[in-house]
């Protein structure tokens, strides 16, 4: 009876299947494609060098850095995040079959890796491929690309750990979700230094402005807090829904 | 007896809501059924037993150990929960080996077989389970519960949507699970299907427990209490006048114009009663009907009498 499974694999398989619906990829991917499109335009145009804190930035890449920063960064990465991650132990539970995954000899903490490395494989390719792509039509540069791959990587972690945990917290968990991303991130976090250090998407800006030496606003964190502080966020956020789903009522 | 399973003291409220109040019982091998009306706290003991619910206090045992907090524990526990939903995209053949995968099953494809031949689905149906009739995915569920061959299982409610072939199929496996040392709690609220079981009965009401025996000692209890019977005649004060004193006959009520309600300790000799009295006094009888025959009003005489 000491024997504990060894079952990420089967149970990341699992959210996997679940969270691969036609619908849901389609609707993200047409996002995405829309990103690319407004990238391309973007690139298409003529764009001057712009004149930022001081220091002579390329017009193309300022407008491609401040593109995927609002489009990217603040609306793709965190939408695509909530929508898979919620739903990795979210759906489960709210379907009743999260009994068939607890009512076994795992540890809690591997199934919420597996349905968090889930998550994230599935949304990676959705947010981040198009997201490069848009980055690259806008004509920024290499660093650009860089720094866009590098953010939304960064960001697609911390929001995987957290959406993970509101999926398990509330039945709610989108509107939730929502209301953090555009409410808190994008309005009350805005207000002050000490309020943008409670939202990813500065961490995620931080990294661009970073890797694509690019003077975005709102950039207040430097480096490794940048890299470090959002990956500790989705570890914490994991150990959390680990904590959670050990105590918890299943259906 | 051996006690497999060990349930002291235990109650579960969610808010205000008392779901089990101060339930005590023992559970060896054999078939065990728990039988309650809707909402009298079975599935809430099952998930307690299951360790999917902390009791609010008490203490359950399984085999010795905390379902709730001894993880490996859960090994030895096949659970049939009453919610139909099953993993969608996947075929019978997949569910249930992915539960046996999980089970660390030393051969899974092996076991996934043979469970879903012991409740006679086509392992080799690739079809997703999502097509499948309520009594099929029942019958998956069970699969999945015996896959690793449990020492003890748990069946909530496990023959809901099964035609009658299947339904005496079931029976009669539980009934072997339980003949081989498998320790078999099985929850419903059909009393007829309990009898099948041939089994010792736990009864349940209003989140207590009523009675316990073997199903015989049972279903005794529950002829030995009080039936109200109504009936409408042309004249029920002279049906009425007829009975008094008869034997058995231990209240009489009129209601309406025209109907009598009568309390007895023995229905069948009633009915001969009323149709003797009636004959006598040359009236017509309309209707007779138990008034408390089904299972909810059993289960309220079982809890008042405690």
């Amino acid at each position: 009876m000491s024997a504990v499974a060894s079952a990420r694999l089967p149970v990341f398989r699992l959210v996997l299947r679940s969270q691969v619906s036609r619908a849901r990829v389609g609707a993200l991917l047409a996002l995405g494609a829309v990103g690319i499109v407004v990238g391309a335009s973007l690139g298409a145009a003529d764009q001057v060098p712009e004149l930022v804190d001081g220091r002579v930035v390329d017009g193309g890449l300022w407008a491609g850095a401040r593109f995927v920063s609002t489009f990217g960064l603040s609306l793709l990465v965190p939408v695509t995040a909530l929508v898979f991650a919620a739903a990795s132990l979210g759906d489960l539970d709210e379907e009743g079959t999260l009994v068939y995954l607890w009512l076994r000899p795992v540890r809690r903490s591997r199934i919420v890796v597996a349905a968090a490395a889930a998550s994230f494989t599935v949304a990676w390719p959705v947010v981040v491929v198009p997201l490069g792509v848009a980055a690259a039509a806008t004509g920024g540069g290499r660093g650009l690309v860089a720094g866009t791959v590098a953010a939304a990587t960064v960001a697609l972690v911390a929001y995987t750990g957290l959406f993970c945990a509101l999926g398990l917290v509330t039945k709610r968990s989108l509107v939730w979700g929502l209301l953090y991303v555009f409410i808190w991130e994008g309005f009350v976090a805005t207000a002050a230094d000490s309020a943008a250090r409670l939202a990813v998407r500065t961490y995620a800006r931080s990294v661009l402005s970073g890797v694509a030496d690019v003077p975005l606003r709102g950039t207040v964190v430097d480096s490794p807090a940048r890299w470090v502080v959002p990956i500790a966020v989705g570890a914490v956020a994991l150990a959390f829904t680990t904590w959670r789903l050990a105590r918890r009522d299943i259906a | 007896m051996t006690s497999l399973v060990e349930v002291d003291e235990v109650s579960k409220w969610f808010g205000e809501l008392v779901a089990v109040s101060e339930v005590s019982f023992a559970v060896g091998p054999g078939v065990t059924a728990l039988l309650g009306p809707n909402g009298a706290g079975k599935s809430t003991v099952l998930r307690m037993l299951c360790g999917l619910t902390p009791p609010s206090k008490g203490e359950v045992r399984v085999l010795g150990g905390d379902p709730r907090r001894d993880l490996a524990l859960s090994a030895n526990i096949g659970l049939v929960p009453q919610q139909e939903a099953l993993f969608e995209g996947y075929s019978a053949y997949g569910f249930v080996h992915l539960a046996a995968v999980l089970l660390r099953v030393a051969d899974p494809d092996r076991a996934t077989r043979a469970a879903l031949e012991l409740v006679e689905l086509d392992p080799d149906d690739r079809r997703g389970v999502g097509t499948y009739s309520k009594g099929m995915r029942q019958r998956v569920k069970v699969a999945q519960a015996l896959v690793n061959d449990p020492t003890v299982v748990v069946l909530d409610e496990p023959l809901t949507g099964l035609d009658p072939r299947q339904r005496l199929h079931l029976i009669s496996l539980f009934q072997r699970l339980g003949e081989d040392g498998r320790c078999v709690i099985v929850s419903s609220h059909v009393l007829d299907e309990v009898e099948r079981f041939g089994s010792r009965v736990l009864v349940m009401a209003q989140g207590r427990l009523a009675a316990e025996g073997d199903y015989r000692a049972i279903r005794e209890l529950m002829d030995d209490r009080p039936h109200r019977v109504r009936v409408r005649c042309d004249d029920p004060r002279m049906l009425a006048a007829g009975l008094l004193g008869a034997n058995g006959v231990v209240g009489l009520q009129l209601v309406g114009t025209d109907g009598v309600v009568i309390e007895t300790l023995d229905a069948a000799a009633l009915r001969r009663r009323v149709a003797l009295a009636a004959q006598r006094a040359d009236l017509r009888l309309h209707e007779v009907t138990p008034l408390d025959d089904d299972l909810e009003s059993v289960f309220r005489y079982l809890v008042e009498r405690r």
